[in-house]
């Protein structure tokens, strides 16, 4: 089964590292050039993030993420995964970290499999020199398959490369090319980001200005292509950007889209935890400051509350292959009114959007393409 | 000021030949304006008249220049420059003795400025022709003054060379204003007659009508009544505008400027009316006096139902300052309940609506313009129709009459087959042409007034590449063949889009419109139908295919935040959009589907 278990008060830990050798024209995450003072001030900040939590639960999950994590030289790397350990009550049961193929070196693996780290996700992006070109990405294809090699022979077995999709001049050829590639390396996860136009990037200004189109219908197209090459080479879809090898889903990821909680450290950083939902600033230094004063600074915070959670619940939950258990949602967030639901779902079923079956709800692939429109849907049936 | 040394005239002109330019050159010349107070003294008009680049309203103003050692006061008169707005133009043109014909140097006369010229002669006015823009490298004065022997029968002679950017002709201007203009008329009328030319809405002062006064003296104090209503008032204040209001003791026979009362209700006051005094009236009103109707009705709702009471407080304000806009509550199974409105012409129309929705804050829809139909039934009962919902039943109708005009069409000769066509496509016959000059012929036809009112004049545009133009007036009532045509978005009668058309046409505008929803429809979850019906039969029908891609890949970890954010926008989008059935109509579909070429 794709789907290992995962109790409801699992916690996975989010790391965010904020720094990047070079800015990405598509990409809207937050990060910095990587100056050794900053990264210094950044471990530090980290440490203390910590201490102000003073976590006593479990964390099953370790994700760290970025920004560019791999980027870090072998002896910060060794000193966060350090400072995580001596945080936590135990070692997490699964622990996965970002890296560019551009930044692998042995010294860097060689510190990641001593701190216990347990997965790696390669950001690939694509095989094909030009499109890397384009994208303005630091690595090429020798370099991607360079880094795989040294993951695998130092012992790495559980190993996921991001691809991207629908990419301005990437052809459908390119990428059934790319997506093969993948497989052939036999990585044990695959993920297939199409691209997305995120606001206040350079690729969204130029979108505005027209100097590229998005097409619809297109990226329509490559979806499918994706998910029928992807099951034919034995990667099950088990959510909409994510394929893996029997039992390698990822849980750090499943545990989130399952709402249950986690907790992010690092400025951006995302958490829903202790009964809330917040952001850490977006900013290095404001968020070093905040941590420093003992008062964090955070963005959008909301109390959690059923209702929230539940929508929430649905609205990813339903982006996942495996779908939602509606009567374990009902019986975990009893105060909530589910009834607006049914006939909601019967008309869905009717246009053939979702499938119901043995209490669990899907979406069907037609209703997978048209994830957003559900869940905006649902955000209006359910939180009235 | 002796009425021999008061001049009262106005400027015709087609748009973009010059008038404001000139007219700021002239107050600059005769010193009532610093060149540097200029901008915001003269452009306090309305944003959405700039955008457009048309002036509604601006007021008349007084001059004073000095002409061979005498003083001589004289009032420019603002006309409207648009064909929605005949009727104030008219009006405006009655208060004066003459006019300033400008016409661009390069581009040559143009059909409303001939109608304008033609409605100054009859009223009496003395015209001036200017030959504008003299200092363009385009310019043939030549020909122009041609054009003025041929056309407007005016001798060559007559016409000054002008160029309001350059400063060239403005002195030749004002002095044929002085020399060749009449002193005011009929100012030797035993009792008073004050012309009410226009009139705008202050919030603090009330009603503020701009006069022109024929025979006799306003002031404060005095007790006056409104000729066509009987309505009586007591003057506030009166004054010229300089161009500022400038209060005065009085206003005296052959002035210009304007009059405060009591009377607060814009519709209280008609453009056109005769102001006299109570005591002493006037036997006869001045002439030229007229009911303005609305000829264009279109029904505006609210999107969100719940904003019915916000919408009806709006447009009340803008009746304050509209008294052309006329509306009442109306309703449609599919939009609620909203107003049938009444307009002048289709741009009076886009600017309410754009008024409603940018300075009110409304997201409105409105239903396809209609004019009134009249039915008679074939219980001999007479209807005016201006909604095809309340159209009677087919096996009831005995006749449907509607209204028709009477246009003059100015195009370039190499484009009169393309127009000859395009009249005739819009049913329009055309009984008269005559040549204007060497490129240009002159059309005269009668056209059913609902087929100019979405895209003739765009039409015309484009075929005469922007050199063509045309100017109409009403002409009666005709019975035509006339049926309902109606627009179903997945099976449900969309009332918004249901217009009164030819028989003959119904097919060809049925599935234009179909064809064109069908693009500006957004995709939905499911694929829907669009089709066109008359009396219930399909007689169009194309299908919007459903939407197949709308998720995002999600590759930020933990941000469910965001994420509902992006939702949450989504589901907002959603809510400004008219759902009808299962269908979201957004709002833009109401007035995309106006510029459906039929
Ligand atoms: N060359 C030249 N351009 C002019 C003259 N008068 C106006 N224009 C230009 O013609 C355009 C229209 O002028 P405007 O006064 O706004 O015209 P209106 O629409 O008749 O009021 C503007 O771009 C002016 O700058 C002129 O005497 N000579
Ligand atoms: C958190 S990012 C960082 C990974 C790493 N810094 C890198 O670029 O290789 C994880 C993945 O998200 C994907 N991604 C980032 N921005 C994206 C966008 N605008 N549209 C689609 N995918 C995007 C890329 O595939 C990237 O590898
Ligand atoms: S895509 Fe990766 S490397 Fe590029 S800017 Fe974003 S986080 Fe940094």
């Amino acid at each position: 089964m794709n789907s290992p278990t995962i109790s409801k008060d699992a916690l996975g830990l989010y790391v965010h590292v904020p720094f990047c050798s070079h800015a990405c024209d598509f990409c809207a995450f937050y990060q910095e050039a990587p100056r050794r003072g900053d990264i210094d001030r950044y471990l530090d900040g980290v440490a203390r993030e910590l201490d102000l939590v003073g976590l006593v639960e479990p964390v099953e999950t370790i994700f760290w993420g970025g920004g560019t994590p791999g980027l870090l030289p072998a002896k910060d790397l060794k000193r966060l995964g350090e400072t995580l350990l001596a945080h936590l009550p135990g070692p997490p049961r699964e622990w996965s970290v970002e890296m560019a193929p551009s930044a692998v070196k042995p010294d860097k693996i060689e510190a990641l499999r001593e701190l216990g780290v347990t997965r790696i996700s390669m950001g690939v992006q694509s095989f094909n020199d030009d499109l890397l070109d384009k994208l303005g990405r630091q690595h090429n294809r020798k370099q991607i398959y360079r880094a795989w090699a040294a993951f695998r022979e130092s012992g790495f077995e559980n190993i996921n490369l991001d691809l991207m999709f629908a990419l301005p001049g990437q052809s459908e050829a390119d990428w059934l090319a790319d997506l093969h590639t993948a497989m052939d390396l036999g990585p044990e996860h695959i993920s297939t980001y199409c691209l997305t136009f995120e606001e206040d990037t350079a690729l969204w200004v130029k979108l505005s200005q027209g100097k590229v189109k998005r097409d619809e219908e297109q990226e329509a197209d490559f979806y499918e292509m994706t998910w029928d090459a992807l099951a034919a080479g034995g990667y099950a879809q088990y959510e909409v950007s994510n394929f893996a090898r029997p039992g390698r889903a990822c849980i750090h990821n499943l545990n989130t889209w399952r709402m249950h909680r986690w907790l992010g450290v690092g400025p951006s950083a995302a958490s829903q935890f202790r009964g809330e939902r917040y952001s850490n600033v977006a900013n290095l230094d404001q968020w070093l400051a905040g941590i420093e004063k003992g008062i964090p600074v955070r963005a959008d915070v909301t109390v959690l509350d059923d209702e929230l959670l539940a929508t929430d619940a649905l609205i990813f939950g339903l982006r996942m292959n495996v779908g939602v258990d509606l009567g374990e949602l009902v019986q975990r967030f009893a105060a909530v009114d589910f009834s607006p639901l049914r006939a909601w779902v019967n008309s869905m079923a009717e246009e053939g959007l979702v499938e119901y079956t043995d209490d669990s709800l899907r979406l069907t692939t037609r209703g997978r393409l048209l994830a957003d429109e559900v869940g905006a849907e649902l955000m209006d049936v359910l939180c009235s | 000021m002796k009425t021999s040394h008061i001049r009262n005239f106005c400027i015709i002109a087609h748009v973009d030949h010059g008038k404001t330019t000139l007219s700021d050159r002239l107050l600059e010349s005769t010193q009532t304006v610093q060149r540097r107070e200029m901008k915001d003294q003269m452009l306090d008009s309305m944003d959405l008249e700039r955008e457009r680049g048309i002036t509604i309203k601006s007021h008349p103003v007084s001059m004073l220049y000095k002409h061979e050692g005498e003083d001589y006061l004289l009032n420019l008169i603002d006309t409207p420059g648009h064909v929605d707005f005949s009727y104030e133009v008219s009006r405006s043109l009655a208060a004066c003795e003459g006019a300033l014909l400008l016409i661009d140097a390069a581009q040559g006369v143009e059909a409303q400025t001939v109608a304008n010229a033609h409605l100054a002669v009859e009223q009496g006015l003395e015209i001036i022709p200017v030959i504008n823009k003299i200092d363009l490298p385009g310019a043939h004065p030549e020909l122009i003054e041609q054009q003025i022997e041929d056309i407007l029968a005016i001798p060559r002679e007559e016409a000054i060379r002008a160029s309001g950017k350059s400063g060239i002709g403005i002195d030749d201007i004002l002095d044929a204003v002085v020399n060749r203009l009449p002193s005011p008329r009929w100012s030797d009328n035993p009792d008073t007659r004050v012309l009410v030319f226009d009139n705008v809405y202050d919030t603090y002062k009330g009603v503020i009508c701009y006069v022109r006064v024929f025979s006799g003296c306003v002031k404060p104090g005095d007790e006056v009544v409104m000729m066509s209503t009987g309505q009586k008032a007591i003057v506030k204040e009166v004054g010229r505008f300089s161009p500022k209001m400038l209060p005065e003791k009085e206003l005296g026979a052959g002035r210009t400027g304007y009059i405060v009362t009591s009377i607060k209700d814009l519709a209280d006051i008609k453009i056109g009316d005769t102001i006299t005094h109570a005591a002493t009236p006037a036997g006869e009103m001045l002439p030229g006096y007229k009911e303005v109707r609305p000829m264009v009705f279109s029904g505006v709702y609210p999107i969100d139902t719940s904003d019915y009471n916000k919408l009806k407080a709006s447009m009340a304000k803008l009746q304050i300052n509209d008294a052309a806009l006329v509306y009442q509550s109306e309703s449609s199974v599919a939009l609620g309940f909203g107003f049938r409105c009444g307009f002048l012409g289709l741009l009076h129309m886009e600017i309410i609506q754009e008024r409603l929705r940018r300075e009110y804050d409304l997201d409105i829809i409105s239903t396809y313009p209609s004019v009134i139909y009249r039915v008679t039934k074939t219980d001999g009962e007479v209807l005016d129709v201006d909604n095809p919902q309340f159209l009677p039943d087919p096996s009831e109708i005995d006749t449907i009459e509607e209204p028709m005009i009477r246009a003059t069409i100015h195009t370039p000769t190499e484009s009169i087959g393309d127009m000859l066509a395009l009249i005739s496509e819009k049913r329009g016959i055309c009984d008269h042409t005559e040549t204007v000059d060497d490129t240009r012929v002159m059309l005269m036809c009668d056209l059913p007034l609902n087929e100019i009112l979405i895209d003739f004049n765009d039409r015309l545009k484009s075929i005469t590449r922007g050199y063509g133009s045309m100017d109409y007036e009403l002409a009666g009532y005709k019975v035509s063949d006339l049926v309902k045509l109606d627009i179903l978005v997945n099976a449900e009668p969309v009332d918004a889009f249901s217009s009164i058309v030819h028989r003959d046409k119904a097919e060809f505008k049925g599935r234009a419109l179909c064809e064109r929803l069908k693009d500006i429809l957004p995709r939905q979850m499911f694929k829907i139908a669009i089709q066109a019906a008359v009396y219930g039969r399909i007689i169009a029908r194309e299908s919007l295919s459903a939407m197949r891609k709308d998720v995002t890949a999600k590759c930020y970890g933990g941000d469910i935040s965001r994420k509902r954010k992006l939702l949450d926008k989504q589901k907002e989008g959603k809510k400004r959009m008219k759902q009808i059935g299962k269908v979201a109509i957004p709002q833009d579909a109401f007035v995309k589907i106006l510029k459906t070429s039929t």
